[in-house]
């Protein structure tokens, strides 16, 4: 009598699995594709089911994860575990790992690279190979208030960093905050005063100081002490340390600084907080002896697991991705500076002055340009930055504790 | 003590008893398996999760594992040498310490006057003690969020907008200068854990006898005398478990700090577990982060227990 329960719940599990199963017994003979992202699904569904379409007999698997220490951890522990994904995403703040583990599988030859920008399929490359197709680019320069610049006077930021830091100064006497950025991750100014500075030395300065050849105290002191004339001067509060791009964004929005840092991604919010506010970006001005330029980088690129056993759908889908059609829809999507050849984005018009720049290519971010410690010598760049603009370092303490972060890596 | 049973019996009963023991003793055999058996489970799962973890944690503190394979290398101490000779994660370990001894003392001393006074019978009692419960509710994530934008430096910030309206001061820079940005912290996290601790004085307040408080009032103790020589002795336990809870969770804090400032201004709100997580997850330098949780969990370990040691002393010396 007491075996009666167990047989009769044994027998409704045994339904109940029979159901189950039935259930997601269908048949499905397409190839799974897996991909992991970290576009969210909203972005990437069109594109995937555009795909599907054209290729019955492939089925993509999506998963995401948000960037970026949630993607790379995410990602990290499936190649750990031999769970990774046949497709994912490259960024610069896993390539070398991903590289040097020969997890990535090398695309140089592969006919759908020849459409992705130079710049952006040297960001993630190795000893001329070529790992990753990235397909778009982003720059961040100065965003400004095109009617408060008006009350002084001014059309725009003007090209060279003296006439900036004059300007700031008029926007002040006549009431305006004059310039806000978060200074909770290295600075727009900053990227943009080495970058410019690396360009007008054909790309070597990350070179030498990675080689010994050279050091930060030699190269960015100056472009350090440039910037902290922002602090020195008394023009912008040191109260940036606590901010996030997000309080930056709203006063701007608000109509309470004249001009920010900002990237692309900041556009679509102040247009839908803000319709009627005039604003336009341009690059961060110039010290003596470089031009103007701007912080940025390649978007993050695709990559195939070197492991995967479906390498030839693989190569079709990162096709697919390359496609002109397709960088079409990801671009309306996501409002991305496309990069491809045989594509032209529709951009922002408050962007115009950067675009051509950052197709180009001429856009440069310290910790994506350095060759080992990335972020190591990430973090401690902007602890020091934020302890300079406290006035408790010096500039030249900044660049001394840089080399001496390379130096105990290193060791 | 002579026995009045029939030998016979006698010896019958000395059967039976033997026989009693021996089935009493099979009783408490099965007894004490069966339990052993209901910690075969939590001791595989303790097994799986805590002490395999623990023993590849400590292996990998002497490589240079990064996370990405496990074909390492042994460096031997090199990871414990670093560790003490970078100043971000000595910054890491003083406001850990700070945001532990701080928030411990500063909630204790809160949360005792706060449990009293929610004990007593008063209009709205329960509303009033559901309030200062409300905080313990949401993420403390999330709090930090909600407490970046109430505390922004700028005079456009919740809190230096209602100060200017009704003093006219400030903005003071309450997450932009390194003593403001760690008092704020340590503020906040006693905001949102001080009810919490609360409640749990009130459930230890609840168990002690009104007679106590009566016969003491009779006797002409004065409501000071009451609570020295009456309600503290009794909150005695209390008192040691809320302060475990606030040591131990103190000295892992993560998310608010994290959410609020994260880590800065330059180190001033660093802490050890977002220096572990720092190196490990976004620096890839899981040896070092390793051997940081190995140092973290012996400093754990030694603080909490001299801590318990030093509150059953008091709780004897009390009782």
């Amino acid at each position: 009598m007491r075996a009666r329960p167990l047989i009769a719940a044994a027998a409704v599990l045994a339904t109940a699995a029979l159901g189950l199963a039935g259930c997601s017994g269908e048949t499905d003979d397409r190839t799974a594709l897996s991909f992991f992202s970290w576009d969210n699904e909203e972005t990437m569904a069109p594109i995937i089911a555009a795909f599907e379409e054209e290729n019955p007999d492939v089925r993509i698997e999506f998963s995401n994860a948000p960037p970026v220490a949630e993607y790379i951890s995410t990602l990290q522990t499936r190649i750990l575990s031999g769970t990774a994904a046949d497709v994912f995403v490259i960024a610069a703040e896993n390539k070398t790992n991903l590289i040097e583990g020969q997890y990535v599988l090398d695309l140089t030859d592969e006919p759908f690279m020849e459409n992705a920008a130079e710049f952006n399929t040297r960001t993630y490359s190795a000893d001329g190979r070529a790992y990753g197709l990235s397909l778009a680019s982003w720059g961040s320069g100065i965003l400004y208030n095109e009617d408060l610049l008006a009350e002084v006077g001014a059309d725009s930021p003007p090209q060279t960093w003296d006439e900036f830091l004059a300007l700031c100064a008029d926007l002040q006497a006549a009431g305006i905050a004059p310039y806000l950025q978060s200074v909770t991750q290295m600075t727009t100014t900053i990227s943009a005063f080495i970058g410019a500075q690396d360009a007008a030395m054909d790309n070597t300065l990350d070179a030498g100081i990675f080689d010994g050849t050279s050091s930060f105290a030699e190269t960015w002191t100056e472009p350090l002490t440039e910037y902290n004339r922002l602090w020195t001067e008394g023009l912008v509060t040191t109260d940036v340390v606590g901010l996030t791009g997000e309080q930056v964004r709203d006063e701007f929005i608000n109509g309470r600084v004249a001009m920010i840092d900002a990237g692309p991604w900041d556009l679509n919010p102040i247009r839908e907080a803000a319709p009627d506010l005039q604003m336009s970006m341009v690059p961060v001005p110039a010290l003596p002896g470089s031009e103007p330029f701007l912080s940025g980088a390649a978007s993050p690129g695709y990559a195939i697991n070197s492991a995967s056993e479906n390498l030839d759908e693989a190569k079709a889908f990162l096709a697919f991705l390359g496609r002109a059609d397709i960088v079409e829809m990801y671009n309306t999507a996501t409002a991305a500076i496309t990069t491809t050849s045989d594509f032209e984005p529709v951009i922002d018009p408050a962007l115009a002055p950067i675009v051509e720049a950052v197709r180009a290519g001429q856009v440069y971010l310290p910790q994506i340009a350095w060759t080992r410690n990335e972020d190591i010598l990430n973090t401690e760049a902007v602890a020091q930055l934020q302890l300079m603009v406290q006035g408790q370092v010096t500039p030249e303490q900044v660049a001394q504790a840089l080399d001496q972060k390379l130096a105990d890596s290193d060791g | 003590m002579v026995s009045t049973a029939p030998p016979l019996v006698q010896g019958r009963r000395s059967s039976l008893q033997g026989r009693s023991r021996r089935g009493a003793s099979r009783g408490r055999w099965r007894e004490v398996t069966a339990n052993q058996l209901f910690l075969v489970p939590i001791g595989i799962v303790f097994l799986w999760l805590f002490v395999i973890p623990l023993g590849q944690t400590f292996y990998y503190s002497f490589t240079d594992f990064t996370g990405y394979s496990t074909d390492v290398a042994w460096v031997g101490g090199s990871n414990y040498a670093k560790i003490f000779n970078d100043s971000s994660m000595l910054a890491g370990l003083a406001f850990t310490l700070l945001f532990a001894v701080g928030t411990t003392v500063i909630i204790t001393a809160f949360a005792i006057p706060l449990a009293v006074i929610l004990n007593r019978r008063f209009i709205g009692r329960n509303f009033v003690r559901s309030v200062f419960f409300f905080p313990a509710i949401p993420s403390i994530a999330i709090l930090g969020l909600v407490w970046g934008y109430i505390l922004s430096p700028l005079g456009s910030g919740v809190l230096n907008s209602v100060l200017d309206a009704l003093f006219s001061v400030g903005p003071f820079p309450w997450l932009s200068d390194s003593t403001l940005a760690r008092i704020s912290v340590i503020v906040v996290a006693v905001w949102a854990g001080t009810g919490w601790h609360a409640v749990l004085y009130l459930a230890y307040l609840q168990s002690i006898p009104a007679d106590y408080y009566e016969v003491a009032t009779i006797d002409g103790a004065s409501a000071r005398q009451r609570f020295q020589y009456i309600t503290l002795p009794l909150l005695t336990p209390a008192i040691v478990i809320s302060q475990f809870l606030l040591m131990t969770g103190g000295l892992k804090v993560y998310d608010l700090p994290f959410t609020l400032t994260s880590g800065g201004p330059g180190y001033a709100t660093y802490t050890l577990t977002q220096a572990i997580i720092t190196s490990g997850v976004a620096q890839g330098r899981y040896g070092l982060a390793s051997a940081l949780a190995v140092l973290f969990t012996i400093a754990v370990a030694v603080l909490v227990l001299a801590q318990l040691g030093l509150s059953r002393l008091l709780e004897r010396r009390i009782s």
